[in-house]
């Protein structure tokens, strides 16, 4: 029904008015905001919380949840960063650090499906497990000195202009959002997300399909540690520390809804970009920090109010 | 308005988004009347329900009660002033007591601590003016669904209820629990108290209702004295055209020898026991009991909803091990629950999803998915079953109950199965849907497949059934065939289960 379609746009059209919102302000306050490269500044910050969240949305979509997103990532970090300076081929160490997401994110998706644990307290525990891993791989020391090429290969600047890693982010939202939306992969995890049980009585196998969504995080968590390894030059095993908590923020500023179900790549996309538009706005404007606390966790509030808000407006 | 009104609507239009669902609805009620609300899935009845007591703020038109218009801001202000609901889908809270269910959020209280001495000793009350021989004391989920909605007429009760809906409330009670709310129904029109009565079921206005009102496609059509109408006047002003409202078999029958399921001492401990049974190609397997026989879950546990203990089930000749619905379906075996809201449709799926959600690897064109191709089919579909709105976009939940049915159906229909098992497939759908759905059994038999069809209502059973497998408390007491059907002989085998001349066999 075109009405229907209609809302779905506006939706994400609701956060584009926001993010327009927020650049007049900011420009007003400081001229600088809206110069060229400012907005690539925002556009990269954002894509290390635009990878996981965009991964984590396919949790969230199944009516589950993934926490243990920033020790995936602090993982990955410290594994391909051992391999990189060893001297193992960036292409070969890019691959195996998205293989190591995949199968971290696989192994939370079988702890919640075959053991039947609720994806909060599975992927609570391997937040906790995974984390330990990363100490356990360095020692409890940072993986240093980076080479160059990788560094250059991820988070080079095309033409020296663009940086990669928002090529990286804008790739991997595009080919999300085709299997969200032209697969069969993409329907069911919609319909797991609204009705699990009805989706299993149609003969759906319920438990590959979730499987596969946390695995899927699992590679936006890797994506991310790559773009972050490649722009510190070192690996931390303490990197990624509460980042499930700006990811989960994201998707719900676009729109995701936490009981499942409801969401899109886009809305998740433009929910990191406004995120982090928000936090250059308040660092060049001069707020002070603890104000900026204040502010984000307040449009986050604010964002899902109006949906609601929104919400209920249809419905009359 | 004269005394004895209570309720009175006034040009109701309510338009959703593409429906118009109520359409410049005008009638009255009065005080003290069974009065029924009739009309085909779709009509607007729950729309004017939920209007009435406050789901829905935004419509145009009046609703006046004794004389002075209301609009209540949500139910529970409805809930105050004395208009109450039982809804289908019984909303009380399992974990808590009955007592607590039916106090609250107006829980008796001393100073700031709950009275619970108060609380059940009010509840109590209650409960014994409705006879339930339940106690507040009990938690809810420990009781049937016919005790569920004994609770919510309690809740009515309590909050001094002037008028109580009721909305399919029989869709899911046994024939003893229909007949303990008829009662019960008598006695609170006797004390005064106004009541409203939703029902697809058309023998039970002729035995509960004072007046029925007709809504056809959001329009009022008239408000009939039961007394003197019948039951084929009140079909045609609902439908607009003459339908049966029988069930029976208009094509020869078709079942040939070949066995295409075989069950052999299936068992699921704790619910039932060596059941073993065949179904024949073309054939429609009729399931009768009482509600507790456990038909649903040897049905389940053919299909794979369920993983059997022990037993064979043998598909075509093969022995198979379903373990889950996948495995059911790759044995061309498909089920069509009975719970549409919790196991048939998606919510936040559109129709051409929910129908497509069981044969999506139909519509590929490489890895992508042919969105066309895929609303194409639902067309075909929704077409077959009559769907309202036909609109393959559409969101399934919002669909009036009985559409929702048809969605479900929809969706098993478009697979390649070659075995249909429905649990109830004409819950909730009004008199022409029963029909189309009736032909729609027909038609599969006709093409080779064969059914299985549960189903609580005798007269569906026997009058569309080649033979009848009766059950009683998890086991299987008898087969009948078409030749000895007998509703004397069903409620026989489903409540004594012995078989005096059978035993040597
Ligand atoms: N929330 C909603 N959004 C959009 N359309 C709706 C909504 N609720 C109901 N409708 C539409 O309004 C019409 C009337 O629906 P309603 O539920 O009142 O029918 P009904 O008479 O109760 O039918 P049934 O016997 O099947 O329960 C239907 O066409 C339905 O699709
Ligand atoms: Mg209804």
């Amino acid at each position: 029904m075109l009405k229907i379609k209609k809302f779905k746009i506006f939706r994400e059209f609701g956060i584009l008015v926001a993010l327009f919102a927020m650049v007049i302000i900011f420009t007003a306050l400081n001229p600088i905001y809206i110069s060229f490269n400012n907005i690539i500044d925002i556009i990269q910050q954002s894509a290390i919380n635009g990878l996981i969240a965009i991964g984590i949305t396919f949790a969230i979509l199944t009516a589950g949840i993934d926490l243990s997103v920033g020790s995936t990532l602090a993982i990955v970090i410290v594994v391909v960063g051992k391999f990189l300076t060893s001297g193992l081929n960036p292409i070969i160490a890019i691959f195996i650090g998205i293989l190591i997401g995949f199968l971290l994110g696989v192994f939370n998706g079988l702890l919640i499906t075959k053991l039947k644990i609720q994806p909060f307290v599975a992927t609570l525990g391997t937040m906790s497990v995974y984390r330990g891993i990363a100490y356990v791989i360095t020692g409890g020391w940072p993986v240093l000195n980076m080479p160059r090429d990788f560094r250059n290969l991820v988070s080079g600047r095309v033409f020296n202009i663009i940086p990669i890693p928002i090529f990286i982010l804008i790739g991997f939202a595009i080919i999300t959002h085709i299997l969200l939306n032209h697969t069969r992969f993409g329907t069911y995890v919609y319909s797991i997300g609204g009705n699990e049980e009805a989706t299993r009585l149609s003969g759906v196998n319920v438990e590959k399909n979730k499987v596969l969504a946390y695995g899927l995080v699992g590679v936006g968590a890797a994506l991310a540690a790559l773009v972050l390894l490649a722009r510190l030059g070192t690996g931390e095993p303490t990197a990624g520390q509460g980042y499930e908590l700006d990811a989960i923020a994201a998707a719900a500023i676009g729109g995701t809804s936490l009981a499942g179900g409801k969401g899109s790549v886009l809305g998740t996309f433009l929910g990191a970009i406004l995120l982090s538009a928000l936090k250059v706005g308040l660092i060049v404007t001069g707020v002070d920090t603890f104000w900026q606390f204040i502010a984000t966790g307040s449009i986050i509030i604010i964002a899902v109010y109006l949906e609601h808000v929104q919400s209920q407006l249809y419905k009359k | 308005m004269s005394d004895q009104e209570i309720i009175q609507f006034n040009n109701v239009t309510k338009v959703f988004p593409g429906v118009k669902a109520l359409d410049k609805v005008s009638f009255k009620i009065n005080k003290g009347e069974v009065h029924a609300l009739l009309g085909e899935n779709g009509a607007g009845k729950s729309t004017l329900l939920n209007i009435l007591h406050g789901v829905y703020q935004g419509y145009e038109g009046k609703v006046l009660i004794k004389n002075d218009v209301i609009k209540f801001g949500n139910p529970h202000e409805a809930i105050q002033f004395g208009i109450s609901k039982v809804h289908q889908e019984v909303s009380l809270i399992p974990e808590l007591t009955v007592g607590q269910n039916i106090t609250l959020n107006y829980e008796p209280k001393k100073k700031l601590l709950i009275d619970y001495d108060k609380m059940h000793e009010e509840a109590n009350k209650i409960l014994d003016k409705l006879h339930c021989n339940f106690r507040s004391k009990d938690l809810v989920k420990n009781l049937s669904i016919g005790e569920m909605q004994m609770i919510s007429i309690a809740k009515a009760l309590f909050h001094d209820a002037k008028v109580i809906s009721l909305d399919e409330p029989t869709a899911s009670l046994t024939s003893s629990e229909t007949e303990t709310l008829f009662r019960i129904i008598r006695e609170l029109k006797a004390n005064g108290i106004t009541i409203i009565y939703v029902s697809h079921r058309l023998e039970e206005i002729f035995k509960i209702a004072d007046k029925a009102t007709v809504l056809r496609d959001g329009k009022f059509i008239r408000t009939f004295d039961v007394e003197d109408t019948t039951k084929d006047e009140l079909i045609k002003s609902m439908v607009g055209r003459d339908v049966s409202s029988f069930a029976k078999r208009n094509k020869p029958r078709r079942f040939s020898e070949e066995v295409v399921l075989e069950i052999n001492n299936l068992t699921l401990e704790p619910h039932f026991k060596d059941i073993s049974f065949k179904l024949r190609k073309g054939e429609i397997l009729g399931f009768a009991g009482l509600v507790g026989a456990k038909r649903t879950d040897v049905v389940r546990t053919i299909f794979g909803a369920d993983h059997k203990d022990e037993g064979e089930i043998i598909v075509h000749g093969n022995n198979v091990d379903i373990k889950s619905p996948l495995d059911g379906l790759e044995n061309g075996i498909g089920l069509i629950p009975e719970n549409r809201k919790t196991q048939g449709f998606v919510k936040n799926l559109n129709n051409a999803n929910n129908i497509g959600l069981a044969c999506l690897e139909n519509f590929k064109d490489l890895i992508f998915l042919d969105h066309e191709e895929k609303i194409e089919n639902s067309k075909v579909f929704i077409d077959k079953i009559n769907l309202k709105p036909k609109d393959p976009l559409y969101l399934t939940r919002e669909l009036s109950g009985g559409n929702q049915q048809k969605v479900v159906l929809a969706k098993w229909l478009s697979t390649n199965v070659d075995i249909f098992i429905f649990d109830e497939p004409t819950k909730g759908v009004d008199v022409g849907a029963k029909q189309e759905i009736y032909k729609l059994l027909e038609d599969l038999v006709a093409q080779g497949k064969s059914i299985i069809m549960v189903s609580s209502e005798l007269p569906e059973v026997i009058g569309m059934s080649d033979r009848i497998v009766v059950m009683k408390e998890g086991r299987l007491t008898k087969i009948l065939d078409y030749k000895e059907f007998s509703e004397e002989k069903i409620m026989h085998y489903a409540m004594e289960g012995t078989d005096v001349e059978d035993k040597e066999v």
